[in-house]
């Protein structure tokens, strides 16, 4: 029986050793240690074996079993590590297939430069108002001391619409000015507002879309001069685009302000050598602006003796192609998903 | 405006160059549009005079020409036939570079060395097409460089003349401004020399001296109209005018050189006297340009006893013109009224340079010299005798009055510190008159600024002649006080943000439409029309925003863009009865195409209505705390069983969704199923957003229950979840549907839903009998109120 006890223990474990799966190794104990396996026909012999002899063959037994326990837990944990192994690496992807896709949404390039324009200007005190896109003439043109067959009135190809119920003249606002003319009837000095918004002129071409978005603005207070319209213009710019360039004021003409002026900053293509962008001269026109006339001041009722005023106005669509390097004004009002995705 | 430099330099002497001289004019605010060198290429191209011409000895269609130029030879091989000895031609010498950009070097043609080029002149840069080499008159000097020859020695300035700037609408005006500028005199004009050597002088008569305040006429006898000398010639066309006959070039020269537009008439064709008149209502006219016009009685033209000769400052007639035939001519330089001249011009649609003069204002005080100085030319040019001049003044003018100006507060509102004595020296250079007047001053403009009439514009002429750039920057303080936030500017940044993280792309479309497509989707309101629309495509104002997404949509199912997502806000226009227009704010999107852009990790599906509702159930939780309540809807362009308004908590309707009716789908040509929605922003800024309710979740575990029904198809889902829950109230939380099945097994007509129902206490954990009990209400409530029965 001893020699049966050891002869099984060598066996067993020998197979235990060759096993190649977890599958195999709980066979291999099915086989040796379970209620019908080999330990238990041996020990069914018992019977025969003098009882003195008994307990040694109990503990030989045990000695087997726990034997067997030991290498058995050694090697299926060595079976399933390769057994993990393996499915890991069928588990291989391909690292370089493109994710799933999942495109971003995003704000036309118009609003960007509207955010922008509007976050610079209000933590300088200027808050944005609106106004109506469908305006009077008043408001529009004599309120801003352009009265009617004033050449200036050429600047502005205007859109018409049949006149109102009282009979009033309206057109569609060619620029976003007559929101000033609303928020100084409305309001007292001191004043500071913003107007974003859409305005119209008819006029297509490869620079010219018939609908495009300004930025106006004004402040009107005490003691409001020239030098503070050119320290507001650029700091303003210098923050929009995110660096210092030159920015000169030249004379020029709006019949809404007196003096007049237009903004040119250093090109932003070439740094003022001269390039196709800035018709070779190094200057980018981004602005016009003023003091406010005193014939407009006059017609919103504010004292033009204790209070004086600067307006200024912008294309936020020209600001947002020199800004996003966007060059098709086409592509502007098109509204192409691979655009406005590229733009996001 | 252009202007030549060499022009210019006959009115004030500088030593700047063209290129300086339009910087500091830029600077001033008469800006620099472009500079043009008309002798750009031809540096190194001569007059060279043909010693020989022989035929090439190796070519039959080529010569070899003996060019002399001065003391120097050169050989050249020419291709052209039309040259001979003693010929003088131009050449372009070893080293040019022509204007089409060909560049002349010393090269072999067919074995002999060529040592330069004969030009025609195409090879020039001054014709399109040409026939042989250009053969010179033998009076030109041999060595001359071509491009004096030629008249194109000239740097032409392009410059932006502002509206109120008309008195620079001419070279003087333009030197006179530099003048100012650099503190240079004006040269004075030609000496007039000439006497009236004929007795003929025209009767004027002025009716309406509001359009004509002042007349000016002349007769000239006996000229002989004929081409204008080169240099005429030359400088009308660098400065962008035609040459026509060696009258009506003086005339325009005038214009263009003092700012004053001038008129020749055949004296022939009038009946004198000259009456400046009304039109009478109807009137017609046949104008220079070649055009029948009918006139109104707003108008004012130049008439004799018979008929009307010209539409006054705008244009003459066509009977009245001066031709090759012409002997006798009546020359008129006037004031016309600026603003009756651009009522007539608009009006008529009739633009010109006369017109364009007129409407900015020309001086009042310049006819006598102009008419001096053009009877000058004309004599000189074309001959004859001219009588005295007519001059009327219908005393409707009115000479500028003084500005008072105050140098203190010229330095407040400009922001500087000059000496009122520097000011007074500024205006003086722009040829004001300036008086002291107390502690103020007076300053008086000349009669050719009338753009100078208050203090403002004042200001405007000295800070400018200080330079904008002198101006020291400064930053007006900013009240502590932030700006109170707009509701409207707020929402629109919360509504942009959620849509864009739920991958929308923001589209801006034009607020005109065509009233055709306006028409497939609003139909209950007319579009309001533009009266001068740019074309029937854009001729309406948009009343939804639907419209124009979904030809955007178009567009880019067209150039295969399958997946789209976009969204625009913006304005709708809505007539009301009264033909009041209102504004609307709005909110509008489009979802089409498969869920995800085509990818290796599996098909993906085409979108739905539930897509669609589930973005807006994400939207309106996010904005109002809620999500938005779905009613049957009925909007005539959308899918009508796949449709729904949209309602607010408080039961409000702020717009709806839905999939485009496949019909209109059909007839626009789209491909795939649009789904849509559309939302007035108003009654959603007015919504406060519900906070989440503070409470505490049970810590007791739920059970799930999971229920089956067999019910009628259109039993709505809603309804069976708001019932399934109201059974009790407190236990069950939360009821769901797990899955729809039709099909087998389910009779035609009836569905088979899965409903989960989630039971939990607050205070202990529910039993199994409970659990059951709760259960079996469900059934028996699904069973009453909608004929459900368990599967």
């Amino acid at each position: 029986m001893h020699e049966l006890l050891a002869q099984l223990k060598r066996t067993a474990l020998a197979e235990l050793e060759s096993a190649t799966s977890p599958g195999e190794l709980e066979g291999i104990r099915v086989k040796t240690l379970g209620k019908k396996g080999a330990l238990t026909q041996i020990l069914r012999g018992l019977g025969q074996v003098p009882e003195g002899e008994r307990p040694a063959i109990g503990a030989l037994a045990n000695e087997l079993k726990s034997a067997f326990e030991v290498v058995f837990a050694r090697c299926e944990k060595e079976l399933k590590k390769h057994e993990l192994a393996a499915r890991l690496d069928r588990e291989w992807v391909d690292i370089t297939l493109p994710g799933r896709p999942r495109p971003s949404g995003g704000v036309h390039p118009v609003t960007r430069a509207f955010g922008e324009i509007i976050a610079i200007f209000t933590a300088m005190g200027f808050p944005p108002a609106s106004g109506p896109e469908v305006e009077s003439d008043w408001h529009n043109f004599e309120a801003l001391n352009i009265p009617p067959d004033h050449p200036a009135r050429e600047m502005h190809d205007t859109f018409y619409l049949p006149p109102g119920p009282g009979g009033g003249k309206r057109l569609l606002r060619t620029h976003t000015s007559p929101v000033q003319i609303r928020v100084m009837l409305e309001r007292k000095p001191p004043l500071r507002v913003i107007a974003p918004g859409r305005v119209f002129r008819c006029d297509s071409d490869l620079t010219h879309t018939p609908m495009f978005h300004q930025v106006e603005g004004f402040m009107v207070d005490e003691g409001v001069n020239f030098g503070q319209l050119k320290g507001v213009l650029e700091v303003f710019l210098t923050r929009f685009f995110e660096r210092s360039l030159p920015v000169r004021f030249r004379p020029s003409f709006f019949p809404f302000t007196e003096p007049s002026a237009e903004v040119d900053m250093g090109c932003l293509f070439c740094e003022g050598s001269g390039c196709r962008i800035c018709k070779r001269t190094g200057w980018l026109e981004v602005l016009g602006c003023g003091m406010i006339h005193p014939a407009v001041l006059a017609n919103v009722g504010i004292d033009r003796e204790r209070y004086s005023g600067f307006a200024f106005g912008m294309g936020a669509d020209r600001l947002a192609m020199l800004k996003y390097g966007i060059t098709d004004l086409r592509a502007m009002f098109d509204n192409d998903v691979r655009f406005l995705g590229r733009q996001a | 405006m252009k202007i030549t430099i060499d022009w210019l330099k006959e009115h004030i002497d500088t030593d700047l160059s063209a290129e300086e001289i339009g910087a500091r004019l830029t600077m001033a605010g008469l800006e620099l549009d472009g500079l043009q060198r008309l002798d750009a290429g031809l540096e190194k191209v001569v007059v060279g005079f043909l010693e020989e011409v022989k035929p090439h000895p190796d070519a039959e269609r080529l010569t070899l020409c003996r060019v002399r130029i001065g003391e120097e030879r050169l050989a050249v091989v020419c291709g052209a036939r039309n040259h001979t000895a003693g010929d003088k031609v131009a050449v372009a010498c070893i080293g040019a570079e022509l204007p089409n950009g060909m560049k002349i070097l010393e090269s072999k043609i067919r074995g002999v060395t060529s040592q330069g080029m004969l030009c025609s002149l195409r090879e020039l840069g001054l014709a399109s097409e040409s026939d042989g080499i250009l053969l010179l008159p033998a009076s030109v000097t041999e060595g001359e460089g071509i491009a004096r020859v030629l008249g194109r020695d000239k740097v032409v300035l392009e410059l932006g003349i502002t509206p109120n700037r008309g008195d620079c609408l001419g070279v003087r005006g333009v030197a006179r401004e530099l003048g100012a500028i650099t503190g240079r005199p004006l040269r004075p004009l030609p000496e007039i020399r000439h006497l009236p050597t004929s007795a003929a002088k025209p009767e004027i008569r002025i009716e309406d001296g509001a359009g004509c305040p002042r007349y000016a006429g002349r007769i000239v006898r006996n000229v002989r109209v004929g081409p204008s000398p080169e240099w005429l010639r030359a400088r009308l066309e660098a400065v962008g005018l035609r040459a026509i006959n060696n009258v009506v070039d003086v005339t325009n020269y005038v214009m263009m050189d003092l700012d004053h537009p001038m008129h020749a008439f055949d004296l022939a064709t009038i009946e004198l006297p000259v009456v400046v008149r009304k039109a009478q209502e109807g009137e017609m006219l046949r104008t220079l340009d070649g055009l029948e016009k009918k006139l109104a009685a707003s108008m004012t033209v130049i008439a004799d006893t018979q008929k009307p000769l010209a539409l006054a400052g705008i244009m003459g007639g066509e009977a009245s013109g001066v031709t090759e035939a012409t002997t006798d001519i009546l020359l008129e330089a006037a004031f016309f009224d600026p603003i009756a001249t651009a009522r007539t011009g608009r009006r008529l649609e009739l633009l010109s340079d006369s017109r364009h003069r007129f409407e900015r204002g020309v001086d009042p005080e310049g006819l006598v010299t102009a008419m001096e100085q053009a009877t000058r030319l004309i004599l000189e040019l074309a001959g004859g005798e001219a009588g005295p001049i007519t001059l009327v003044d219908a005393g409707t003018w009115q000479a500028p009055k003084p500005v008072r100006f105050r140098p203190e507060r010229i330095n407040r509102l400009g922001g500087v510190a000059l000496e009122p004595g520097v000011m007074r020296e500024m205006l003086v250079r722009l040829g004001c008159a300036v008086e002291p007047d107390g502690d103020l001053f007076s300053a008086t403009p000349p009669s050719w600024r009338h753009d100078l009439r208050l203090e403002e514009d004042l200001l405007e002429e000295i800070i400018r002649l200080h330079g904008y750039d002198n101006v020291p920057t400064t930053l007006p303080r900013v009240p502590a006080e932030p700006p109170a936030p707009d509701p409207m500017h707020g929402l629109m940044g919360r509504i942009r943000g959620l849509l864009v993280g739920q991958g929308y792309l923001e589209a801006i479309n034009y607020v005109f439409v065509a009233p055709l497509m306006q028409g497939r989707f609003n139909k209950r309101l007319t579009p309001l029309a533009l009266l001068n629309p740019l074309s029937e495509e854009q001729s309406a104002l948009r009343t939804d925003l639907c419209a124009g997404l979904v030809e955007a949509a178009q567009r880019n199912l067209n150039r295969g863009n399958q997946r789209l997502r976009l969204f625009e806000l913006g304005r709708v226009f809505l007539p009301d009865a009264t033909g009041e227009v209102v504004e609307r704010e709005r909110l509008a999107g489009l979802l089409t195409g498969p869920v995800e852009e085509a990818n290796p990790h599996g098909a993906a599906r085409q979108v739905d209505f539930f897509d669609l509702k589930g973005d807006l159930e994400g939207f309106f939780y996010q904005l109002t705390g809620t999500g938005p309540t779905l009613r049957e809807g009925e909007v005539d362009f959308l899918h009508p069983r796949r449709q729904a308004r949209l309602l607010l908590a408080d039961g409000s309707e702020v717009g709806w969704m839905g999939q485009l009716h496949p019909a209109l789908q059909e007839e626009l040509d789209l491909r795939r199923e649009i789904y849509l929605f559309e939302i007035d922003l108003e009654p959603l800024a007015r919504v406060k957003k519900r906070r989440a309710v503070e409470g505490s979740e049970s810590r007791f575990p739920s059970i799930q229950s999971d229920l089956t029904f067999v019910l009628p198809m259109r039993v709505q889902a809603g309804d069976l979840l708001a019932e399934a829950t109201h059974t009790d109230d407190r236990w069950i939380r939360r009821a769901t549907i797990a899955s729809i099945y039709t099909g087998e097994g389910v009779p035609e007509g009836m569905k088979s839903v899965s409903l989960s129902l989630l039971l939990q206490a607050d205070d202990r954990t529910l039993t199994d009998a409970e659990s059951r009990e709760l259960s079996e209400r469900v059934v028996v409530r699904m069973r009453d109120r909608f004929g459900a029965s368990l599967r």
